[in-house]
């Protein structure tokens, strides 16, 4: 750990940092726009110069050198001293942000950045309030580079962090730099739009309004959003993610940085794979069907009718004709409170991993990101529980087989994929021969028309709980959104199934499984970035 | 220069039957490291502008190492200049022969002639010579016998000044945007393809062949400290005989417009206003006198400019940046300076690369308030703002990745400067109502805007009042 000194004060970087990082890890606020940690640095936005002593090459004392070095650029040394603070310096970043203004149209009204723009919060803390031109400016044009991304290249500051994301971390190459002077713009090659799995990142690491999403556009004013920590449900990886919600519905959802899975990104997957929240098909009300006709019932009267269900299918035995079907969309804590009522009440029930969706192959980029194929957040957990629980445990087509056999009296199917996955006859078949069949899931499906007991569930940003990614790393996420009206969140009824009282918190569920699963006992939760780092 | 004007000066006989390659042929004799003391010896000062010593950038190459490129910078773009060009056209072999040594002194594998895109004709020329070069044996495996390999191609630009730029250059070679490097690592670590390159200049190149066949004693007899060897000067303008000339380091800018061998005077006798000496970029000099003093001149302290010396240090006691190319351009008395502004802004704003802030958007806008100065809608306040932006663009030493910078700053500073008064002048005589006409024209919405008060106030920032932020104007 070099020390250094910055405007006077010692402090401790990391080795082999730029100056930068180092001063805004110790929450200095640096201005900068091109400098990302996860890019290659161009030191070309100028702005985040500062002042050097380096040794006098007559005299060898250290002093001030006349030059400003670009901090992004300049390696921590043991024993450096530099300064931003200072008039030099101060000037500096008041003419470039006079610079950046110069052509910029000023439609911080209509601009689906402002509010976290760092041209407002720059221009604000570090520039002028008026600018000295007082020819026309040159307006660059708008367009449209992607299914999901718009360029408003008149707000762009060419700072590259997107052309130098497509090179370096999507390997895709289509943004590219095109004309000279002020007349720079980003663009894309003639018929090739910007469209890989990873571009939307390039709308985050934008500072500025240049690149928009079309699934944001014009939705909501950033300063009336709340973020919640989650984590994404979309693929095994476990991306971490905020969701930018109000008022009941989500509006983004944003990368939270993560050192150990997807460090700034997040797929283009994560990114829109919220929309189901929000879908009208969701199921909305239980429904309890006596043969033939289904009727609502109130949540009040339901864990007691479905611990009824059980106790009768375990009846004179053992409950050996019982069987759990664990979703792997469900969080750890939901998997295990259900597993151990139903343990509780059928001893020796059969404990299932629901069916695991997988599409294509895993897809890798150059720096490292991985898109699993396996798309659902929580497989290796309920693998984990399962294994700890031991006796009779099974994987989907398991139970599928053995229901076909007559093997079970009553099967408890919990669902919660974001698409339809009841897609196969033999599913409905073979679980038409169970008796009580009870359902949860998010949508209506031809499984759940046959549910003797059928559960909405909630959606992962209608919960909380846990997840355990493919690489065994727990990671909790927050509850966004309150459940849709007439939605129970899972948790909770699981809780109350189990008999207890008040409300469920996944943290206080966690502590008990620790008890008898240690891995329970820390989850891990990434640090987040400095505050002035962007 | 000897071969200009000599029928068929481009093929290789000709070249041959002169003495050509005999310099080679004594070069591959020799050690490299030889080859690098010699020319070490020689201070053979970088001929592009900059005059950084040629042997001193082949020392930075790396002991130990592969593979090494040579780069040949031949995208000569510098406004007045066109050494370059006249070397190629009559001479090529002359620069091959350069190539040859140095690429044997650096061991270079490959070179790589980075060609400005609008030389079509000099490509031609030398791709013809290269091919007589090959076929000669001068290229190729095994070059005389001597065991040392070397290939040689020629790339063309695209027309853009900053590909003279080095890493510039090598950027664009490898087939990306010429956006210059960050410095360090320099070219002689890592360069084209990530290996050791050295960049050098066309001229500089052929100078080589004459270090080695008339040796050091003879190189250090031209010139004067610091600045030895001949170098070719370009003159334009409204001179008797505007062209490219050759001459020892040192001469005289007046000796450039005036000598019988060079320019031969003004065309008409008019008298000379200003003389960019070194390129655009490197400043410009008084040509008219410059009087100390407001009022009369006195004859002991007022001195036009002319007596700069062109070599390595002089121009910089005038406030140049340095000797540059040595192409002068000189500007007679009866062209209005805003016009000299006009052309000096808009090269510059056109062939900013667009990477570094202060370039991208400080070049243009100067361009547009050397426009609007021309169009006669001048404020005084326009020329202190234009000497602050200069200032921030890049004053030795640069706040930008590259030189393009200070070169785009430095003229206009100096052409500020040094001409002040004749800009006050133009903003005098103007008439106000047309001034205010023609703002309108370039800017209506600073008219039709409501102007709040306390923000930004109406303020006299000229002859005429403009909306102008008060505060903004006091800096």
């Amino acid at each position: 750990m070099p020390k250094i000194i910055i405007d006077g004060q010692e402090i401790e970087a990391r080795a082999g940092v730029p100056v930068l990082q180092a001063a805004l890890e110790a929450g200095m606020n640096v201005p900068h726009y091109c400098y990302h940690p996860g890019l290659a640095v161009v030191a070309s936005c100028r702005l985040c110069l500062m002042e050097m002593k380096l040794p006098h090459p007559k005299t060898g004392e250290a002093v001030w050198a006349p030059k400003l070095f670009p901090s992004c650029q300049t390696p921590v040394k043991a024993g450096m001293e530099v300064r931003f603070e200072s008039d030099k310096v101060r000037q500096n970043q008041q003419r470039v942000m006079e610079y950046y203004l110069l052509n910029h149209p000023l439609d911080c009204p209509v601009c689906d950045k402002a509010g976290e723009c760092y041209l407002q919060d720059y221009t604000e803390s570090h520039g002028a309030a008026t600018s000295r031109m007082v020819e026309d400016k040159h307006k660059n044009p708008k367009k449209d580079i992607g299914p999901h991304t718009l360029l408003y290249s008149d707000r762009c500051v060419v700072c590259g962090r997107c052309v130098r994301f497509t090179n370096e971390i999507a390997g895709t190459g289509e943004l590219a730099v095109t004309n000279r002077g002020s007349r720079n713009e980003i663009d894309v090659f003639p018929g090739v739009p910007l469209d890989n799995p990873l571009q939307g990142n390039v709308v985050d690491l934008c500072p500025v309004g240049a690149l928009l999403d079309k699934d944001f556009l014009f939705r909501q004013r950033v300063w009336m959003l709340r973020a919640t920590r989650s984590v994404s449900p979309v693929d095994s990886r476990g991306q971490t993610i905020f969701i930018d919600h109000n008022e009941h519905g989500i509006h983004r959802v944003r990368p939270r940085y993560n050192d150990q899975v997807n460090e700034w990104w997040i797929s283009d997957e994560a990114r829109f794979g919220w929309h189901h929240v929000h879908s009208a098909d969701r199921l909305r009300q239980p429904v309890v069907r006596d043969g033939g006709q289904g009727a609502a019932v109130r949540w009040e009267e339901l864990p007691g009718r479905v611990r009824q269900e059980i106790v009768q299918a375990v009846g004179e035995g053992d409950g050996a004709g019982v069987a759990v079907v664990l979703s792997p969309m469900m969080a750890c804590e939901e998997a295990w409170l259900l597993a151990r009522c139903v343990r509780e009440l059928a001893p020796r029930a059969t404990l299932a991993l629901g069916y695991v969706p997988v599409r294509g192959e895993d897809e890798s980029f150059p720096r490292g990101f991985v898109i699993k194929a396996e798309k659902c957040p929580n497989r290796r957990g309920i693998e984990t529980l399962l294994e700890h629980f031991g006796g009779a445990t099974t994987d989907w087509g398991g139970v599928l087989h053995q229901a076909v056999e007559g093997a079970y009296k009553l099967v408890y199917v919990v669902g919660g994929y974001p698409d339809e996955w009841v897609t196969d006859r033999r599913i409905t078949d073979a679980l038409g021969k169970v008796e009580r069949l009870i359902v949860h899931d998010l949508f209506s499906s031809a499984l759940a028309e046959q549910a003797g007991v059928c559960l909405p569930a909630a959606s992962w940003a209608e919960r909380e709980g846990s997840f355990m990614n493919c690489d065994g790393l727990i990671q909790p996420f927050d509850r966004a959104l309150s459940p849709l009206e007439g939605v129970k969140g899972d948790g909770q009824f699981f809780w109350e199934l189990a008999g207890e009282a008040g409300l469920y918190r996944a943290a206080r569920v966690r502590e008990r499984m620790a008890a008898e699963l240690p891995a329970f006992a820390e989850v891990f939760v990434p640090q987040g970035l400095p505050r002035h780092a962007h | 220069m000897k071969h200009v004007g000599v029928p068929n000066s481009t093929s290789l006989e000709v070249y041959k039957s002169d003495g050509g390659y005999a310099a080679a042929a004594q070069a591959l004799r020799m050690k490299p490291a030889e080859i690098v003391e010699l020319v070490k010896k020689a201070n053979l000062r970088g001929r592009g502008g900059a005059g950084f010593p040629a042997g001193l950038k082949w020392g930075f190459l790396p002991p130990g190492r592969d593979v090494t490129y040579l780069c040949v910078n031949a995208d000569e773009s510098e406004p007045p200049t066109f050494s370059n060009r006249v070397l190629m056209e009559s001479d090529p072999h002359m620069l091959l022969e350069g190539i040859l040594i140095s690429g044997y002194a650096t061991q270079t594998t490959v070179a790589y002639i980075y060609m400005r895109g609008e030389f079509i004709e000099q490509f031609h020329i030398l791709q013809k010579a290269i091919d007589e070069a090959y076929a000669g044996g001068y290229f190729g495996k095994n070059i005389l016998g001597s065991g040392y390999d070397l290939e040689c191609y020629i790339h063309r630009g695209a027309g853009a000044y900053i590909c003279g730029e080095e890493t510039g250059l090598i950027e664009s070679l490898e087939g990306k945007r010429g956006w210059p490097r960050i410095k360090p690592p320099f070219p002689a670590v890592e360069g084209a393809f990530r290996q050791p390159t050295v960049v050098n200049n066309v001229e500089t190149l052929a100078c080589v062949p004459h270090i080695v066949s008339r040796g050091v004693d003879w190189w250090l007899s031209l010139g004067h400290e610091n600045s030895w060897g001949p170098k070719m000067y370009c003159v334009s303008g409204p001179v008797q005989r505007p062209g490219c000339y050759e001459g020892p380091l040192g001469i005289t800018v007046r000796d450039l417009i005036y000598g019988e061998d060079f320019g031969g005077g003004m065309l008409g006798g008019k008298r000379v206003k200003a003389v960019f000496p070194g390129g655009l970029s490197m400043g410009v000099l008084r040509g008219d006198v410059f009087p100390r003093n407001a009022g009369a001149v006195d004859p002991k302290q007022d001195y036009d400019e002319l007596d700069c010396m062109l070599d390595f240090d002089d121009p910089r006691r005038y406030g140049l940046m340095g000797l540059g190319t040595a192409a002068g351009v000189v500007v007679p008395e009866d062209v209005d300076i805003r016009d000299v502004l006009v052309n000096v802004t808009r090269f510059f704003g056109t062939e900013s690369c667009g990477q570094c802030t202060q370039c991208r958007e400080g070049s243009n806008w100067m361009r547009k308030i050397a426009g609007r100065l021309r169009a006669g809608a001048g404020r005084l306040y326009d020329l202190d703002l234009l000497e602050d932006i200069s200032n921030n663009m890049g004053m030795m030493p640069g706040q930008s990745i590259c030189g393009l910078s200070d070169g785009a700053a430095w003229p206009v500073r100096m052409l500020v400067q040094k001409f002040r008064r004749e800009f006050e002048q133009h903003i005098a005589a103007q008439d106000p109502e047309a001034a205010e006409r023609v703002l309108r024209e370039i800017n209506p919405a600073a008219y039709e805007l409501p102007i709040v008060e306390g923000r930004a106030t109406r303020s006299v920032g000229g002859t005429f009042q403009v909306p102008l932020d008060a505060c903004g104007a006091g800096e």
